[in-house]
């Protein structure tokens, strides 16, 4: 497969719409190109402020300014502060351009260095050429090395660089000869005036080792305005920094800079000739890859763990949306886990009140400008004047920036939190509280989960959050229902049981529900005794409706947290579920989904019901067997909770993987009493919502409770047939009831820039965040239809966009028989097949329990986006190599791919998917090696064997991979399965039916799935 | 007859009352979309006149039959089988946690119903007048 080079994408194919139709198009691009610091968009706002005020000579101008080494030239650029503040752009936080006049534009030639390499020799190169309509050698290669007197990336290659750029403008004032290698023909052709003498030169140019790429310049030229042919921007080259010179390794045959990824499939469609090595298929070993250049273009943008956009170039027309095949719209998590340092800092308005939009409610952001000498603020979103109120009045300085910005995170940071004052409450901020509801019935005694639920719970009491005000409370059931006093005065609890189950009733009116802190001791005491209590009850009914509406009576009041704990299909009362089991007969049917939907509208009732009072449900079930996990996981979708789900629980195997999750589950950092709304500018909206959670209203996510591991996913359209803006902006806000009581807004506020080209917003496209878009829409889709039609609309999708994106290029490029696809979804049909054999979606009947089936669909459609990308790609490892080494680092551990062909019979592998570990001994792995890691067992069954640290240094040091491992991921815990190669049924059930890339069970190979997506572009192509 | 003209007046009030309950539903759609009424009032209002709505159609259709009005049973007779399959599924409620996914479909089903209410009411209009005016014509 040949990687061509990304960075041409730019200028050559596209539509040659000439870049000077839309003035205003421009900029805003521009700051995009790696900037040092925050200084980027200085350069972007700048020059979209110069422009509106500048005459249509100057719109070149910004280029001018761009060359570092203009030397008294930028000096035209620099934009007066009125200008300024005319735009939306601008930062306030951003140094006018004139103060650092070696500003980004030179960046952004340092940056493209690495592109430059890949840049091809023009003979190969069709689209200057042979394919791009109009000549390249309209362009003037300019010789001036101008860059590299001010900036310093830029030396290293210097002397090298002849420095294309696209001239646009004959009018500028520059004139000189900039260049575009060959790949501006649009650029070129407006330049006729210049005189084409350079193209030789950029010949030259292109025979240097290290070309320079004109990419950057022209970029803020073109960029992002309507027309297409500009589009190429600074992102651009951000995309070949990242993937800079793969050319390298390239045939000669396809030594071409290109704009785009290809696989040369040798073969006619239709046969398998291997012309494609499966080796040379693009695999993420390296884990998720985030669009890099966006966070780099917009660095006052959130942090991409909160907020992923699928592409972070928004079309301007619904045409060019229509064409976007791909789901259009956002990923957020609104309480991801940050690093340490990183942390969302927290604002306090207390005398001024929290600075808002008048009118569309916005809350003030970096993209915010100020005018009028600091009085009035624009909003970003809805371009309202407003005032500033007078206690957050601070003047301007020359630049127009605010004096006060260092002092005023929320206005240099895309993450805030402000504390909310009194008008964002309807009731006093609630106290965590938790409440657990205990199946006892005797398949829960069985397995010991009360006990480990007991035990567990105990040992967390101390680090609940919100301590002193944490409430707690306790009803367990079987085929009655019993109920916990647990006044602080008592000693021991009271149980009191109701065995009335068509009419339920609360025995009594309070001390069912404690203040932990107050009744620790009886709490301690109840929890001491719960596992003896119903050591010997023999009662194999479950009242699990009548005791959801006890424990309903109790809670709403309050709200809080919910944790069921289910081992039993629920057998009496209301909410009792048939066992409708795996019926085989209706896979294929159109009765198929309603397997996977609720049985008894009860449960969306109650659902409903649950988040109306602000309780969120966690489900643990435990059941060996059939628990209806599609009807009683509604209770959690709807509340923004969570299934766990551990299949036949056995205390002996599965407890540590419970305690942990338990554990995690009642003390990570939990919003309580949440809504969710995402903004966005004029022209926009967000449509539809995916994920676990209630719609409150059209736009409002109701959330009981949140934390750092789930994630939501909303998809956009355009309101208007096009876009007048240059920029969307989104602002997400979450305003929730943190643990220690206070009421808190959470707002991370992004920009997109709007893009007329559709090239471009495949070349920003975020694979991970379409990723969890399409396997969520998928997700909801087996509900409604069967199996089969939810995975083929995975398929169709990928097919639809990568023909789109074929056809863009397909024309000037005698692309022949290779598969083309944008660099930024090199791995969208790996994981568009990984979604496809994902336990919610694959196969049939046989292929996956249904319990099974439905618990991943609820948590898939809960994870966030690199969970998601994990479960669907695991890692596999190869350790032996490291624990014979006694000092192995950590970074030689490498991902091998997810196929049968990398295991290697005299290796040890491990396999992680965030969930799970399985441990796989190859055949002829060392036997010391098995010895010492499994002790005497080695030999025997390893369904029998558990791995536990033994006393030597190769036994420990696996356990501190692994431990290693776990702490990257503290979400879940992952239990060790062990496996020895051959062992069957074992080896096939736990690994090598989640070997992605092989052959399973009537699936596509990796392999076949590519050569059948390409035939299905090709065809009709 | 003699009964005509009051079963055309039954007719002619059921109608009414099918047009009343129906534009009821619209609103309170329309109230939800535009965030005046939350998801649980505005589906519990729905959901407490469905029902009534579809027995009120059923005896209208049934009504027609029994007064020999074989045209009007027939005109009415898909929507009373559509109801029933409704009412047998059991997807004739709005489904709360969905309602936003299910907005626009529902308003449209409501907006069709509506229509073919209206076209029922000019037909039981015009053929209560003719009931009405027949006997006064006999007399002259």
């Amino acid at each position: 497969m040949g990687t061509e080079d990304p960075s041409r994408k730019n200028f050559p194919y596209r539509p040659a719409a000439s870049p000077f139709s839309s003035p205003q198009s421009t900029m805003p691009f521009l700051s995009s190109p790696p900037v040092v610091g925050s200084q980027g968009p200085i350069g972007g706002s700048n020059s979209s402020s110069v422009r509106p005020s500048t005459t249509p000579a100057s719109q070149t101008s910004p280029f001018i300014s761009s060359r570092p080494a203009v030397g008294p030239e930028p000096s035209n650029f620099r934009p007066g502060p009125p200008v300024r503040s005319t735009t939306p752009f601008m930062n306030p936080s951003q140094p006018s351009y004139s103060q650092t006049p070696a500003g980004p534009f030179q960046r952004a030639p340092g940056q493209q260095f690495p592109s430059n390499t890949q840049v091809p020799p023009p003979r190969t190169s069709p689209m200057g050429q042979q394919a791009s309509p109009m000549p390249t050698n309209h362009s003037a290669a300019s010789y001036t090395s101008m860059p590299a007197l001010q900036n310093p990336n830029y030396q290293s290659s210097a002397e090298s660089s002849y420095f294309a750029r696209p001239n646009l403008q004959q009018s500028s004032p520059s004139m000189r000869p900039y260049f575009a290698p060959g790949t501006q023909p649009n650029a070129a052709a407006q330049t006729a005036p210049v005189p084409s003498a350079s193209f030789l030169n950029h010949q030259n140019n292109y025979v240097q080792p290290p070309p320079v790429a004109p990419t950057p310049f022209i970029s803020p030229q073109h960029g992002y305005a309507p027309p297409p042919p500009g589009a190429t921007l600074g992102p651009y080259s951000m995309d070949k920094i990242r993937a800079p010179s793969s050319t390298a390794s390239l045939g000669p045959a396809q030594g071409l800079a290109e704009d785009f990824n290809s696989l040369s499939i040798g073969s006619v469609p239709g046969s398998f000739d291997p012309g494609l090595d499966s080796k040379a298929l693009p695999r993420p070993l390296d884990g998720d890859l985030e669009p890099k250049s966006y966070a780099e273009m917009y660095p006052l943008n959130c942090n991409s763990r909160y907020l992923r956009l699928a592409t972070s170039a928004i079309p301007n027309s619904q045409s060019l949306a229509s064409r976007w095949h791909l789901p259009l719209g956002a990923v957020v998590c609104p309480l991801a886990e940050a690093p340490t340092g990183e942390e969302v800092p927290i604002v306090n308005f207390a005398t001024t009140g929290i600075v808002r939009c008048k009118r569309c409610r916005t809350y003030i952001n970096p993209y915010v400008t100020f005018t009028d000498g600091g009085r009035k603020w624009q909003c970003n979103i809805c371009t309202l004047l407003n005032e500033v109120p007078g206690d957050y009045f601070a003047p301007l300085d020359a630049g127009g920036r605010r004096i006060d910005l260092d002092k005023r995170p929320e206005l240099v940071k895309g993450s805030v939190e402000f504390v909310a004052p009194t008008e964002y409450m309807v009731r006093p901020p609630m106290p965590p509280l938790y409440f657990f509801l205990i199946d006892v019935s005797i398949s829960a005694v069985r397995s010991g989960v009360i006990e480990v639920v007991a035990q567990t719970i105990k040992s967390c009491l101390d680090t609940l959050p919100g301590y002193p005000r944490t409430q707690i409370g306790f009803i367990t059931f079987d085929s009655t229902i019993q109920f916990y006093n647990m006044k602080s005065s008592l000693t021991q609890p009271q149980m009191m049981v109701v065995s009335d189950l068509e009419d339920i009733f609360v025995p009594l009116p309070d001390d069912l529900l404690v203040n932990l802190s107050e009744s620790r001791s009886v709490v301690d005491a109840f929890l001491d005794s719960l596992p003896s209590m119903f050591q010997d009850n023999v009662n194999v009914e479950s009242a699990f409706g009548p005791a959801l509406k006890a424990a309903y009576m109790i809670m709403n009041q309050l709200g809080g947290k919910l944790l069921i704990f289910q081992n039993t299909l629920p057998s009496l009362g209301v909410g009792r579920l048939r066992l409708r089991g795996d019926d085989l007969r209706a896979y294929g049917t159109d009765k198929e989904h309603a397997l996977r939907t609720p049985e008894d509208p009860f449960y969306k009732q109650m659902a409903a019901e649950f988040t109306k009072y602000q309780i969120a449900v966690n489900i643990y079930a435990f059941s060996d067997k059939y628990t209806d996990i599609a009807s009683i996981g509604t209770l959690a979708k709807y509340t923004g909770g969570q299934v766990y789900y551990y299949p036949n629980f056995q205390a002996t195997i599965h407890k540590e993987r419970l305690q942990h999750e338990l554990a995690r589950d009642l003390t990570r950092e939990t919003a309580w009493e949440a809504v969710l709304r995402i903004r966005c500018g004029r022209g926009v909206r967000f449509t539809s919502y995916h994920g676990n959670f209630m719609l409150r209203s059209t736009d409002l996510l109701a959330l009981p409770a949140v934390d750092c591991d789930k994630a939501y996913a909303m998809q956009l359209c355009l309101e208007e047939t096009l876009l007048t803006t240059q920029t969307v902006y989104f602002q997400v806000a979450l305003l929730y009831t943190s643990s220690s009581g206070e009421r808190r807004i959470r707002v991370h506020t992004a920009a997109a820039p709007v893009v007329a080209d559709l090239g471009e917003m495949y070349r920003q496209a975020d694979t991970g965040a379409i990723i969890s878009l399409l396997g969520r829409l998928a997700i909801e889709k087996s509900l409604t239809s069967k199996l089969e039609d939810a995975r083929n609309s995975i398929q169709l999708r990928i097919v639809k966009a990568l023909k789109e994106y074929r056809n863009l290029y397909a024309v000037q490029h005698r692309v022949g028989s290779r598969m083309i696809y944008p660099e930024s979804l090199k791995f969208l049909p790996l994981y568009g097949l990984a979604l496809y054999k994902s336990t919610a979606l694959r196969g049939g009947y046989a292929d996956a329990q249904l319990d099974e089936r439905c618990a991943a669909g609820f948590t898939m459609m809960a994870l966030p986006v690199k969970k998601l990308l994990k479960l669907l790609y695991p890692n596999l490892i190869r350790i032996d190599e490291c624990l014979l080494k006694a000092d192995a680092l950590e970074s030689t551990w490498k991902k091998v791919p997810l196929a049968a062909d990398s295991l290697d019979p005299t290796g040890l592998y491990v396999y992680d998917d965030g969930f799970r570990f399985v441990v796989w001994f190859g055949r002829q792995l060392l036997p010391d090696i098995a010895r010492n890691l499994l002790g005497e067992d080695y030999t025997t069954d390893y369904s029998r064997v558990s791995l536990y640290e033994h006393d030597n240094a190769m036994s420990r040091k696996l356990m501190k991979i692994l431990k290693t491992f776990r702490e990257t991921d503290p979400s879940y815990y992952q239990l060790c399965h062990l496996v020895r190669q051959g062992e069957q049924p074992r080896e096939g059930f736990f690994l090598l039916v989640n070997l992605v890339e092989d052959q399973v069970g009537g699936m596509n190979s990796y392999l076949d799935w590519i050569l059948q997506i390409h035939r299905q572009i090709q065809q009709n192509a | 007859m003699a009964w005509d003209p009051i079963f055309w007046l039954i007719f002619f009030v059921m109608n009414i009352i099918l047009i009343a309950l129906t534009i009821y539903q619209i609103v309170c759609l329309s109230d939800l979309e535009a965030d005046y009424l939350n998801p649980y009032d505005s589906s519990s209002r729905i959901n407490s006149v469905v029902v009534p709505e579809m027995v009120v159609q059923g005896v209208l259709c049934a009504l027609f039959l029994l007064t020999g009005n074989f045209y009007m049973f027939l005109l009415t007779l898909p929507n009373a089988c559509y109801n029933a399959r409704l009412f047998m599924k059991q997807q004739h409620l709005i489904d709360v946690t969905e309602v936003f996914r299910s907005l626009d479909a529902e308003k449209k089903y409501r907006l069709i119903k509506l229509a073919f209410y209206l076209v029922l009411f000019v037909v039981v209009l015009i053929s209560s007048l003719i009931c009405f005016i027949q006997p006064i014509n006999s007399i002259e």
